[in-house]
């Protein structure tokens, strides 16, 4: 019996070559994207999970509020580690991380720049999964200058993973031994060193400070469920150690420092929830953000969903030309089970058919989605584990969803109805369609305002005024190379023809480099009105070069010996000091140590600067202090010239002339701005990507069923074109119905867009677009646009056929 | 074997009423070949497809093979047509997705006949209409003789009592339609009563006896001889 299901199934699919084609190849789109997103977001969710001690790590985390600045960070004290070890016998273990920035790493005769290089204790390899090739993992990081290395790495420096006891050398200065060899660790991983020098090289290490956080601190507890012990145990663990220095620093005990509203807490996040749910100060790298799998994941499903309806629309359509199929069968005795199980027999075939199409069809795919959303995702025998299992239930589930509606409705018509041909008037009430394709186009218009509105957005960051200039700014990074000629660089750069200014100081808008300190407005050093700003350190042209804008005061100059008693600080740093004219106010500032009087600095405000964003665009400006302080982080250099190239070779002449071995490191400020939102990027371009393949499925859909509906209005064409109707009429009766329903779909998707977009993406982002009402216009426009072009197709086509021939074919 | 008294069948729509068979009575013999005719709109195909329990009367009684009908369920109607009754339609009805072979098994494999034995009940009904040499086409494939002796054969393949046969050779032309009915002639011979709805007094001459009906009644009954 199955045999003949199938047989009439495959024979009826090829009968209708176009409907079946449109049916697979629409399924099969949508179930290509939504495996692809489904990649996407197992690969999101399965960050750390290579440790195969997972559910017993967590990290340690520090939460500050010291007066009205309220830090989050995912760094602790330094000696935290080893106390929670000696101190609690249900932790396991403990590992102190810590980046340690750029180093140059030589080989042969060059400098090679590094930047993911970590100290790390030796219990790195006992709580953390990282298989050793070469080494013993044990006691690699013990001894100081001990460095160990990924495989990649050590191909890279020795063309060798077997180099266990040969040296790198490190700036020019420290020389290393490789105790070790890690294979690369997986790109699923909250961190990602190549490097990781043993602990007891860096001397701070060994800090007994329980004041400052600093430290990546991991914990292996015995039992993962003694996390909530610990969790309790840690405001009396800061009381007993932190609590001293305190009283000493600040003149105050925790008790006080709390009860005046501050607090000073630890808790644990679990190594499974770093990647999607930390954003913490401190990160190791970029995490994630749930908000993407969940918009993702949201995208999926509409996908298939509309993938399904299309499915479900054309097969009803369509049903109604079965119907005759269905009272023969009935009228020769056949139950209606059987003919239930054929229907369903035919709708999972084209299922399974889409199915293994979209298979191949992800996989072909795959890297130019990795491409896109800068993923390694591969399709390994492991994936396939749950991969194969849930397309077959997808094939049962789809299958039987989108063939239910034929199954049961047709095979429940009483045979002589059928054979009467009453069924041919079906497709008219087809109620259940128009509510599909409402449904359809609702989230393809929803989708269409999705992408409008991320792009705006995107538009907003890329053109919003953000209080400097960061065109045609070429930064050299790691100026502190050139040790003390530095300053001599920066005045042979600054005489170039087509250099406009230069300012030297790591501390850029667009860098990572950060630095904070505690302010108070007074000498009382209250702490309930302490600030906790940004603490840069700039030089004289800092302000000019970078296009900034002084409101009120000055900025440093180098006719004022006692400016290095100054400071600049933004409007934002005005606002929460209280002062009505900042200008000439004093402010102190705690030099940490003993609350006494040597360890407060005073300076007086020379100036305020305009507030300009020097985080993600996601925050409102914090408050920024500016000192007069040399920093050889880097050198900004404005430029003006038409021509680049011949200015860049003369500054790396320069570069080269003072430092042969090292090679000059430079950026373009616009560029390192973009490459901060490149996620927001990244999702712009997916959405556009999903949403056109959305929009794709859906009008595959409609041309679908608008070719039906032509089809079964042959006859009343024909009437009406002998009765004298002209194409046009024709295409504009054939094509209302249709457009009715896109207009109801833009009722439907807009306000629901407008809502979600500001729930969801908007929301996020401090300074922000508000949706516009042309986006909507926009949108619903694009959408009645694009399915008139698909339905005016079959309808046009139906319309200029001759009459002659749809009345004969009664 | 069949007895229909007071039969009655209305057709509903919102405005009008049209009563489609009007307190009809007629008696038919096992082994009788019975032509219906009349003009259109008198009832004919109403009074075929109750007859055929495709359509279940509004009134009156319905006895078959000495079984009151008339208020079956689908179900059980269903049962009692499957093994009793066959069906030749003038548009033949023939499944496209379908072969010749298959269309014709059918009807077996809804009545459970096991495959070995429909393979050769098929071959022998496909013989005996000179359709063997088609049995691998597809509907289309075939003339519209052919299409309506696999539609006989499919009809006969069950070894039903009764054929009731609509208009059989209204889609065809003169010379295939005398086949037709030699076929149908050739059945009723055999012991298979046949109760044919046609226009066409030719055919009706193959028939014992033509009842004629106007506007839901038997108003005369012809014995042919």
């Amino acid at each position: 019996m199955i045999r003949n299901y199938i047989k009439t199934a495959f024979r009826s699919l090829r009968k209708n070559k176009g409907f079946t084609a449109i049916n697979i190849l629409g399924l099969a789109l949508g179930l290509a994207t939504c495996l692809l997103i489904v990649l996407y977001v197992v690969d999101e969710l399965s960050y750390d999970r290579y440790n195969t001690k997972i559910n017993r790590i967590y990290r340690v985390n520090e939460d500050l509020k010291l007066g009205g600045n309220n830090v989050l960070y995912a760094v602790c004290m330094p000696p935290l580690a080893k106390t929670l070890k000696a101190e609690y016998p249900y932790v396991e273990n403990a590992v102190r991380l810590k980046n340690a920035g750029t180093s140059h790493v030589k080989k042969g005769n060059f400098n090679i720049s590094e930047n993911r290089i970590a100290f790390a204790d030796p219990s790195l390899f006992d709580v953390f999964t990282l298989p050793m090739i070469n080494g013993n993992p044990a006691s690699a990081l013990v001894e100081p200058n001990s460095v160990v290395i990924t495989e990649t790495t050590a191909k890279k420096y020795f063309n060798s993973t077997n180099v266990v006891g040969k040296t790198l050398l490190l700036n020019d200065n420290t020389l290393c031994k490789v105790t070790g060899v890690i294979k690369d660790i997986s790109k699923q991983s909250h961190f990602n060193f190549d490097f990781f020098i043993s602990m007891a090289s860096f001397p701070d290490s060994r800090s007994n400070e329980w004041l400052r956080s600093d430290y990546n601190t991991y914990v292996l507890l015995k039992d993962p469920s003694d996390a909530k012990k610990l969790e309790a145990s840690f405001p009396e663990l800061l009381k007993k150690f932190s609590g001293a220095q305190m009283q000493a620093q600040l003149n105050m005990s925790i008790d006080a420092f709390e009860k005046s509203g501050s607090f000073f807490r630890m808790n644990l996040t679990p190594l499974t929830d770093i990647h999607l749910h930390s954003n913490r100060s401190g990160e190791l790298g970029p995490n994630g953000t749930t908000q993407y799998v969940y918009i993702f994941s949201a995208i999926a499903i509409f996908i298939l969903l509309i993938a399904c309806v299309n499915f479900m629309n054309l097969s009803t359509a369509r049903s109604s030309n079965r119907a005759r199929e269905v009272g023969v069968r009935k009228v020769l005795g056949s139950p209606r089970k059987y003919l239930i199980a054929q229907f369903l027999t035919e709708s999972i075939l084209v299922t399974l058919i889409a199915t293994v199409i979209a298979f191949f069809v992800a996989a072909l795919l795959l890297p130019l989605f990795n491409h896109l959303a800068d993923k390694d995702i591969v399709i390994t025998a492991q994936s396939l584990v749950w991969i194969v299992p849930s397309l077959l239930f997808i094939v049962v589930f789809i299958g039987s969803l989108s063939g239910s509606y034929p199954a049961f409705y047709l095979s429940a018509f009483q045979p002589i109805d059928v054979l009467k041909g009453k069924l041919a008037a079906g497709f008219k009430g087809g109620r259940l369609r128009s509510f599909l394709v409402v449904f359809q186009f609702s989230i393809s218009i929803f989708l269409i305002i999705g992408t409008l509105v991320i792009y705006n957005q995107l538009n907003y960051i890329q053109t919003k005024n953000l209080g400097y200039n960061r065109n045609q700014v070429l930064i050299v990074q790691n100026i502190f190379e050139l040790n003390n000629q530095a300053k001599i660089f920066k005045q042979e750069v600054k005489g170039l023809p087509g250099v406009v200014n230069t300012t030297m100081t790591g501390f850029l808008p667009t860098s990572n480099w950060k630095n904070t300190a505690i302010y108070f407005p007074d000498a009382s050093r209250d702490q309930k009105r302490s600030m906790f700003p940004q603490n840069w350190e700039i030089d004289e042209d800092y302000i000019s070069t970078l296009d900034m804008k002084m409101v009120s005061g000055r900025s440093f100059s180098r006719d004022m010996a006692t400016d290095s008693d100054g400071i600049v600080i933004n409007e934002a740093a005005a606002k929460f000091l209280g002062f009505k004219d900042p200008v000439n106010k004093t402010i102190y500032k705690s030099l940490g140590g003993n609350h006494t009087a040597d360890n407060v600095k005073q300076y007086h405000i020379l100036g305020v600067v305009k507030d300009f964003n020097f985080s993600s665009l996601r925050q409102n400006v914090s408050p920024v202090v500016m000192r007069l302080a040399e920093n050889n982080g880097a050198l900004s250099i404005r430029v003006n010239t038409t021509n680049l190239p011949a200015l860049l070779s003369q500054i790396k002449d320069k570069w080269k002339s003072i430092s042969p071995n090292v090679q000059i490191d430079y950026s373009f400020m616009d560029q390192e701005f973009d490459a901060s939102y490149r996620t927001e990027q990244r999702t712009g371009q997916i959405f556009i990507v999903f949403t056109s393949l959305a929009i794709l499925i859906a009008c595959l859909g409609l041309f679908g069923l608008a070719a039906y509906a032509a089809e079964q209005r042959t006859k009343e064409i024909g009437i009406r074109k002998v009765l004298g109707a002209n194409v046009s009429a024709i295409v504009g009766m054939l094509s209302k119905d249709f457009i009715k329903l896109v207009f109801i779909s833009i009722l439907i998707a807009s306000p629901l867009a407008w809502f979600f977009m500001n729930k969801w993406f908007l929301q996020d982002f401090a300074y922000r677009i508000n949706i516009q009402w042309w986006v909507l216009v926009l949108a619903g426009v694009a959408a009645l646009f694009i399915a008139f072009i698909t339905v005016s197709f079959q309808s046009i086509k139906a319309a200029i056929a001759n009459p002659v021939d749809s009345l004969k074919n009664e | 074997m069949i007895k229909i008294t007071n039969l009655e069948k209305f057709y509903r729509t919102e405005e009008v009423e049209t009563i489609a068979l009007n307190k009809l009575s007629i008696e038919i013999a096992t082994g009788e070949f019975v032509a219906i005719m009349g003009p259109s709109g008198c009832g004919k195909s109403t009074l075929l497809n109750i007859l055929g329990m495709l359509d279940d009367p509004d009134a009156g009684s319905y006895v078959f093979n000495e079984i009151e009908v008339a208020h079956f369920t689908e179900r059980k109607r269903a049962d009692l047509r499957k093994h009793n009754i066959g069906f030749v339609f003038q548009s033949f009805n023939l499944i496209d997705e379908l072969t010749v072979f298959e269309n014709v098994e059918l009807p077996l494999i809804y009545t459970g006949v096991p495959s070995s034995e429909r393979v050769k009940r098929v071959e022998e009904v496909l013989d005996k209409m000179q359709i063997m040499h088609r049995r691998n086409h597809y509907p289309q494939q075939l003339s519209g003789g052919q299409q309506q002796r696999v539609a006989i054969a499919r009809a006969v393949v069950n070894k039903p009592k009764l054929i009731l046969a609509d208009e059989p050779t209204g889609n065809l032309d003169s010379s295939n339609g005398n086949d037709v009915m030699e076929l149908l002639t050739d059945l009723n011979e055999q012991g298979t009563t046949i109760i044919m709805v046609t226009h066409s007094e030719h055919d009706a001459r193959y028939s014992h006896r033509i009842i004629r009906l106007l506007d839901g009644q038997s108003v005369m009954e012809n014995i042919m001889v």
